[in-house]
């Protein structure tokens, strides 16, 4: 296909990702606003007080809060192509098995590219781009984790874990590696709540 | 001695906006260069997927500001935000699935072979088909739950050890979540080639009930 169907196709994707975060910014507002309203209202009485808390406590479980601490910083590339024709790497199962193994390592929280990783978040390739809560992200990948550094870097060297992704790094095949790091900040998740078919019992 | 101190923090201000800007300018720079690298074909998949996105974000923009004025309106009447809180509980107890749930969805069943990785993938999948609470036999998977292997016919899952064969439910769209899994080079056909001496069967379920998360 010549470019010129491609260059629109280009701008249409870089408009769309814009209007996204505008979204994502617009929705981080509200929900602040939501808050600080119920937060208001919740020190008028001790029932709403109690509920409140809850309610915090649960906004932090979900990954709806900014976190902040010590932990580990892993960086994902492929080396540059050796041919121009050299196909690019669809990096999602390895992202997924990145972030899997920092849970495991006792992870409070990680993000990738900055998207925080929830409940809802999902990693896939659309060619060699990937989507990560919707919204579009390539290579390099910065993989943050909070928690135990020792912990989590403890696990990610033990040679039984992410055996793949560490066989492809030394054969030069991907850039892989991660560093302990003293200050990390990972910002809240900023998509879309989508609660329609479960109800709770 | 203070004017020193002010200009030092300055200078680590300007250090880290400066770090800041060109990290994003490379991260802009090597996304551009990924986009060039794509196919037509590619690049109208991610169009669909992010005008996907885009209008969910539209949705519940909406649906806040309208719960916004709700609050506002119950606020000035005397009745408080009770109600909007109470109904942003049940709506997060889901989410971090804390709470048991019900609904509509799909069952995966499995029998045979199988591992923590294709398990992992497997979530990963009913969540990027926008299910909304998921379940591996009788444990509910919460927004930090891990696989790892066990024993033969085992796996772990968030540290506890659990027994095959695995039956995978997941509350959503039944049809999106049904067609996401089923649909052809979709995932349970890619398992159906890798682990041959697997049975896979995909249900559609009129009504699931999940435990809520029992690990923290």
């Amino acid at each position: 296909m010549t470019i010129r169907y491609v260059e629109p196709l280009h701008a249409s994707i870089e408009g769309l990702q814009a209007q996204q975060d505008a979204f994502k910014e617009q929705l981080a507002g509200l929900r602040t606003e939501l808050d600080d309203l119920q937060r208001t209202a919740a020190t008028q009485s001790g029932a709403t007080q109690d509920l409140q808390q809850r309610l915090d406590d649960l906004r932090a479980l979900a990954g709806l809060t900014a976190a902040r601490g010590e932990g580990l910083v892993v960086q994902l590339d492929a080396p540059p192509p050796i041919a121009p024709l050299d196909r690019p790497t669809c990096f999602a199962p390895d992202l997924t098995d990145i972030t899997n193994m920092a849970w495991r390592a006792g992870a409070a929280a990680v993000s990738i590219n900055g998207e925080r990783v929830v409940g809802s978040s999902s990693v896939y390739c659309v060619g060699s781009t990937i989507v990560v809560n919707g919204t579009v992200a390539s290579a390099p990948f910065e993989i943050r984790a909070i928690g135990d550094p020792a912990a989590l870097l403890a696990t990610f060297d033990d040679p039984a874990q992410l055996r793949d992704l560490k066989r492809r790094r030394d054969e030069r095949s991907v850039i892989f590696h991660a560093t302990r790091a003293p200050l990390i900040e990972i910002g809240p998740y900023t998509g879309p709540i989508a609660v329609g078919s479960a109800r709770t019992e | 001695m203070r004017s020193r101190t002010g200009a030092l923090t300055v200078a680590v201000v300007a250090l880290f906006l400066g770090v800041l800007v060109v990290s994003q300018f490379r991260s802009r720079e090597a996304f551009s260069r990924t986009l060039q690298q794509e196919t037509p074909e590619t690049l109208t998949t991610l169009i669909a997927d992010l005008s996907d996105r885009n209008r969910q974000l539209r949705d519940e923009i909406f649906d806040l500001r309208s719960r916004l004025e709700q609050a506002r309106s119950s606020i000035a009447g005397g009745r408080g935000a009770l109600e909007e809180s109470e109904r942003e509980l049940a709506h997060l107890q889901v989410f971090s699935a804390r709470s048991a749930v019900s609904g509509p969805g799909i069952a995966v069943r499995i029998v045979g072979p199988f591992d923590e990785r294709a398990l992992s993938d497997l979530v990963n999948e009913l969540r990027n088909a926008g299910a909304e609470a998921i379940a591996v036999n009788d444990r509910r998977v919460g927004p930090r739950t891990w696989f790892g292997p066990g024993p033969e016919g085992t796996l772990v899952i968030d540290g506890a050890q659990a027994q095959g064969p695995w039956i995978v439910r997941a509350i959503g769209a039944v049809e999106v979540l049904y067609v996401g899994l089923t649909r052809t080079g979709g995932i349970v056909g890619q398992f159906q080639l890798i682990y041959d001496r697997t049975r896979f069967d995909v249900t559609r379920e009129p009504l699931l009930r999940l435990p809520a998360l029992s690990s923290p």
